[in-house]
């Protein structure tokens, strides 16, 4: 659990619409409906949803509910299948081979472009078959009491994923708490002209 | 995201670097010690520290890693003009201790480290209690750094109180 790792990286939002009771009497069906889909017997490369956050194999909150105290906590799940490059090659290779040496002329023995992107796509799906999705989890609390929401991780393709998710899932959209919207949720909307029409301070003078 | 997000990439550079930069400053002048309403608290900025100066292909970037008194490489980068990019930043109160780094341009909180938290349960015991601790002590290492984020904006915005304390960051950075 990411939270209670030696050391956690955070980012935080803030909730930009009015969070009504309603939904969040229906935030723990929402979060079922997006639940993770196991992607352990297709081929596909990925899949992600939310899971419970004590437990990551959990998609249906049987271990404990999101709600927890003041905060709703839930996991980000993301299961993706990697076909290493060099794998990919040698067996690119193998099959391009295989093919040429199937025409008997070895005159005509030449590869089309078309053929050439078809084989990589089915030794792609092959592979991939193959190999077991990788899990990684990534826990989120929400603060009912601020509407704050804070997710256990820093990267960019992470919180793109996670930001578009909340917002499919919630129909709320999160504005992440940086140096300037931090200033502006402090300082007021009166405050935003100054904020915008900021110019860098030379401190050495 | 949208376009407004972007828009405010600018001014979050500049208002996160310039936060880092005059904390830098600030704990030093005080001591570390900041005032939370009755309470108060300690902030330090420790051996990691990362400058940041110029733009685009002329930006350059100094990071040190060591003891207090072998940071002067980063000062000698503030003195030029640098500004304070990310920070390695202890706080304390009470006897417990938090320690994280800050990215100056989307405060981004990597490597936060709060006081222990016992995870075992005992039988009875609330299962969600150390969910709650946890998320405790860190909402509160973030309340101390809004709570000095927003006394740098009430500083760095009024005309009066900025140039006066350019003035003693100045005294500071050439008293070193």
């Amino acid at each position: 659990m990411a939270f209670f790792s030696a050391s956690v990286s955070l980012s935080r939002y803030r909730i930009m619409d009015d969070v009504n009771d309603q939904l969040l009497r229906e935030a723990p069906e929402r979060l079922v409906k997006h639940a993770f889909q196991d992607i352990d017997h297709t081929a596909d490369e990925r899949s992600f949803g939310w899971v419970c956050a004590d437990d990551y194999l959990d998609s249906k909150w049987k271990a404990s509910p999101p709600e927890k105290g003041h905060f709703l906590i839930f996991s980000l799940r993301l299961d993706t299948r990697r076909v290493q490059p060099a794998v990919f090659k040698k067996h690119v290779a193998i099959a391009e081979r295989s093919y040429l040496e199937s025409i008997e002329d070895p005159d005509k023995r030449f590869m089309p472009k078309d053929r050439k992107r078809e084989i990589r796509d089915q030794v792609m799906l092959k592979l991939r078959a193959r190999a077991l999705p990788v899990p990684a989890v990534f826990e989120a609390a929400w603060d009912l009491r601020t509407h704050t929401v804070y997710l256990a991780s820093t990267n960019s393709k992470v919180r793109s994923l996670f930001e578009d998710l909340f917002t499919l899932t919630f129909e709320l959209a999160l504005e992440p708490l940086t140096p300037f919207f931090l200033a502006s949720r402090m300082l007021g909307e009166e405050a935003l002209p100054r904020l915008e029409s900021l110019e860098p301070t030379d401190f050495p003078g | 995201m949208s376009e407004g997000l972007y828009l405010s990439e600018r001014e979050s550079a500049i208002l996160g670097q310039e936060f880092l930069t005059w904390l830098w400053f600030k704990s030093e002048h005080e001591g570390g010690r900041f005032k939370a309403g009755d309470e108060w608290f300690e902030v330090y900025m420790e051996q990691r520290v990362s400058v940041e100066g110029g733009s685009g292909d002329g930006k350059e970037v100094a990071t040190v890693a060591g003891p207090h008194a072998e940071m002067r490489e980063a000062r000698m980068g503030l003195s030029t003009g640098k500004k304070v990019n990310r920070a390695l930043l202890r706080l304390a109160q009470d006897g417990e201790e938090w320690t994280m780094q800050l990215k100056a341009e989307d405060f981004a909180y990597n490597s936060v480290r709060t006081p222990k938290v016992d995870t075992r349960r005992e039988q009875g015991e609330d299962p969600d209690g150390m969910w709650l601790e946890k998320l405790y002590l860190l909402e509160k290492c973030i309340g101390f750094m809004d709570l000095l984020y927003r006394q740098f904006l009430e500083v760095r915005l009024s005309s009066i109180k900025w140039p006066q304390e350019l003035k003693a960051f100045r005294t500071w950075l050439t008293a070193r």
